[in-house]
């Protein structure tokens, strides 16, 4: 009888810690079981691969913002440096006629921007928050100027060749969805099996102890930030791919929202030290899939914000919880 | 009897951190809580603080039965709680510190700031201090915060004080002054319970003594019944071996000179030099840059002047990761905020440095294994897991484990800043151990520490600082607590002027 009990007791803190550890499993769950009944046709290959092409090109962007929270900053830029970048990177495909240059163009320039938010948080000791609000401001502002607010067309006799990046698909799999998968994984390698990964969570849990152990902590979160305008840059390439038109008082706007949004439904601690890749990647599905059950449910399409928000909140008062 | 804490237990998920606790506190009675880190007084305390709900047991207050205790509550009833850790709000005056959530108001309810200021100077004098109210408190040193912290508690009508540790960063004068004000508040009736580490306060102050530990209440009695040694083993729960310091006789040559090293106010031309298989004191009081010239020796802090050698080799301090290589190891004070990486195993804590000294990419997670087996074997670490949590471990533990991460990158030199801070009495010889057996393979060490009797155990030599110089140094003969306490007040340089 006794040893019953124990045993009952020792299976319940087991599956605690289990959960604690996986919550974000456990919601993604629940999500697929309230989209299946809202919508009946969730589970067809059309909707399904629908679902990973809209996931993808905020969710490369939160693979890198999930890195950049671990290390206790936050990046508030990512949506105006990837209108910079996309719309930039047309310019530079209709100019050179070359796709590949673009994406070398849109990586490297993409890293740039990163590298100067991290320049700017570390060297000039300016808050993340600060920096990368103005960042924001002045990205945007940039590629608006540039384009005199008209848009960025990528030329007509590329068109058809460059849609098919994003358009396109291997053995079924939308190429979109591959990508998010093979960046997905390199940055889980990353972030549990080098050391750079574990350097940047020991920045995010405790920068004091980091720097006295003697980590480089400035070139591990410029580093971060440079990652992440690297993903951003790839967001950026897919994005004009997928548009073929970039906007640029529109492209990519509220994308920081999003990205932050994945990373926190995630189950990543919003102070740093705490998360996963693989939560992240799970959180822009989910975020997406939630957009279709609004819809399926015919909820006023300019409600989303607000469910969105509502979530970025639930999320992370659950985790508050959890930590106490 | 005043205070009546009947058969508490607490459990956290499965964790039991207190298991059918008693204690007793009379009218004005000073009672010494003792016991090792993990033992449960924190946790008894912040039950009787109403900080968090007991699991079972009962609360009584001069035989009226306590329920549904709030932090809120608790002051009303009287009892104040002076935490071991300060919780000030740094940005913030003293006064608006000391009044913080409990303001006095005026008409309209704006707030009293004259009141305010004249009751906190008030209280200042009665403990024999000058702080100014209107001071901002970042500005004060961790002695005057630990002050203001205490102040907090006398400036209320109270009943039961609850001092956790409160005089760890007090000078032995603020200690006295502080003593003198706990006796006055005995005789107005207030009852004290007073947890402390240090023994020989503790028979000073305190009548009564309860003992606690792995979360059970040990013995309860009188401290007239017992003496220090008898006090160590009820704590500890096994008899004390005292190793002392064996004299080796055999330090080898020169392997760190320091050179008129001077840092801004914190401490000016500073010289010394370091012996292979040497351990080097450097001690003094607060305020005497000892631990700013710590941080300067181990690069993580700029010097303005001086300059430092290593095996005759001149040493650049403007990077940690060039002193490691350089062969330098340190163990930081307030291991919370400088060591422990909360959010992380054990064995990655313990493999931190290891990964800085060696420039691989990736993590080989055999290797870190092999590391915790070794490590957890040689210096006798208590711990389950190596994947747990490192804050699942108690203090010394820990501490161990951050020892642990230096000895791995086999440092000839090793800087400790106060080792053995917020331990207990077993892990605290067992670190000493750790040291001994250092010097003996020929390491360098050296230790900064304030507390005389770890000096006096541990040092072959020992450098006192007053104001941020060293004042004298000290041979293996001549360390003894009046020499120590001699120069490091200062005392030699009277009458100069």
């Amino acid at each position: 009888m006794n040893t019953e009990v124990s045993l009952n007791k020792l299976y319940k803190q087991r599956f605690r810690k289990f959960y604690s550890e996986y919550t974000y499993l456990f919601s993604f769950m629940v999500l697929v079981v309230v989209a299946v009944i809202v919508n009946d046709k969730f589970l067809t290959y059309s909707n399904l691969s629908t679902l990973m092409l809209q996931a993808t090109i905020k969710g490369i962007i939160a693979l890198g913002m999930t890195l950049i929270i671990i290390s206790g900053q936050i990046d508030l830029s990512v949506g105006s440096m990837a209108a910079l970048v996309a719309g930039l990177g047309v310019a530079v495909l209709n100019n050179t006629q070359s796709i590949l240059v673009m994406l070398l163009f849109c990586l490297a320039f993409g890293t740039i921007l990163g590298f100067v938010n991290g320049l700017l948080v570390t060297k000039g000791k300016i808050a993340a928050f600060i920096v990368t609000l103005a960042t924001m401001s002045a990205y945007r502002s940039i590629i608006v100027q540039l384009g005199q607010g008209g848009p960025f067309n990528v030329s007509a006799e590329l068109n058809d060749r460059f849609r098919m990046i994003a358009a396109g698909n291997i053995f079924g799999i939308p190429n979109l969805a591959i990508v998010f998968v093979i960046a997905m994984a390199i940055m889980t390698f990353v972030m549990s099996k080098t050391k750079f990964g574990r350097y940047v969570y020991a920045v995010g849990s405790n920068e004091n102890a980091a720097r006295l152990t003697g980590i480089n902590i400035d070139r591990i979160k410029i580093l971060c930030f440079s990652i992440t305008g690297f993903l951003t840059g790839i967001s950026a390439f897919l994005l004009s791919s997928r548009l073929t038109s970039i906007t640029a008082p529109n492209a990519g706007i509220s994308f920081e929202l999003d990205a932050i949004a994945a990373v926190a439904i995630g189950g990543t601690a919003m102070n740093g030290g705490r998360g996963k890749v693989v939560g992240t990647f799970l959180g822009a599905i989910m975020l997406q899939m939630i957009e279709g059950i609004l819809i399926a449910a015919k909820i006023p399409p300019f409600l989303t914000g607000l469910v969105k928000g509502i979530i970025i909140i639930l999320a992370v008062l659950f985790q508050s919880k959890k930590n106490k | 009897m005043f205070l009546d804490m009947r058969n508490i237990t607490k459990t956290f998920d499965a964790l039991k951190a207190l298991d059918n606790v008693s204690l007793q506190v009379c009218e004005s009675e000073i009672h010494g809580l003792l016991g090792e880190n993990g033992a449960g007084k924190s946790t008894l305390m912040n039950i009787l603080a109403g900080a968090f709900p007991p699991t079972f047991g009962e609360i009584y207050l001069n035989g009226k039965k306590q329920e549904n205790m709030t932090t809120h509550k608790a002051n009303e009833l009287g009892i104040r709680f002076i935490h071991q850790e300060l919780n000030l709000v740094n940005d913030l005056k003293v006064y608006e510190n000391l009044f913080l959530g409990e303001e006095l108001t005026g008409a309209f309810g704006l707030l009293n700031k004259k009141q305010m200021i004249k009751k906190s100077a008030e209280v200042f004098k009665r403990m024999n201090i000058d702080i100014d109210p209107q001071e901002k408190v970042e500005n004060l040193d961790t002695s005057r915060k630990q002050l203001v912290e205490i102040a907090k508690a006398l400036l209320f009508e109270s009943k039961l004080i609850i001092m956790d540790e409160p005089t760890t960063a007090l000078t032995n004068k603020e200690i006295e002054n502080l003593f003198v004000i706990m006796r006055s508040l005995k005789a107005e009736g207030v009852s004290i319970i007073y947890i402390s580490h240090k023994m020989p306060e503790l028979f000073q102050i305190c009548d009564r003594y309860t003992v606690l530990r792995d979360g059970k209440l040990i013995e309860s009695g009188n401290f007239s019944d017992i003496d220090e040694k008898k006090a160590a083993e009820l704590l500890v729960g096994r008899s004390i071996i005292e190793d002392n310091k064996q004299d080796q006789g055999l330090v080898g040559e020169v392997i760190l000179k320091v050179e008129s090293l001077s840092c801004g106010a914190a401490f000016t031309n500073i010289n010394f030099q370091l012996r292979k298989g040497e351990v080097l004191a450097i001690t003094g009081l607060h305020g005497d840059g000892r631990g700013e010239l710590a941080e300067a020796l181990f690069g993580a802090r700029p010097v303005s002047e001086g300059h430092i050698s290593v095996n005759n080799k001149p040493l650049s301090l403007n990077s940690i990761d060039k002193v490691m290589k350089a062969g330098i190891g340190m163990v930081p004070r307030n291991r919370k905020e400088r060591s422990i990486i909360k959010d992380m195993s054990i064995m990655d804590n313990m493999s931190m440095a290891h990964f800085i000294r060696n420039k691989t990419l990736l993590i080989k997670k055999y290797e870190a294994v092999e590391r915790y087996n070794r490590n957890k074997k040689a210096i006798a670490i208590k711990a389950g897991s190596p994947d747990d949590n490192i804050t699942s471990l108690s203090g010394g533990n820990q501490q161990k484990v951050i020892i642990a991460r230096w000895l791995e990158i086999d440092s000839d030199i090793y800087i400790l800043d106060n080792p053995t801070q917020g331990i207990d009495v077993g892990a605290k010889f067992e670190i000493y151990r750790i040291i001994y057996d250092l010097a003996k393979k020929g390491k360098s060490i050296i230790v900064f520490s304030a507390e005389f009797p770890e000096i006096y155990k541990v040092a072959d030599r020992c450098l006192v600082m007053y104001k941020g110089q060293i004042n004298a140094e000290l041979t293996r003969d001549e360390i003894t607590e009046v020499n120590v306490m001699y120069y490091a007040t200062g005392s030699n340089m009277e009458g100069i002027r």
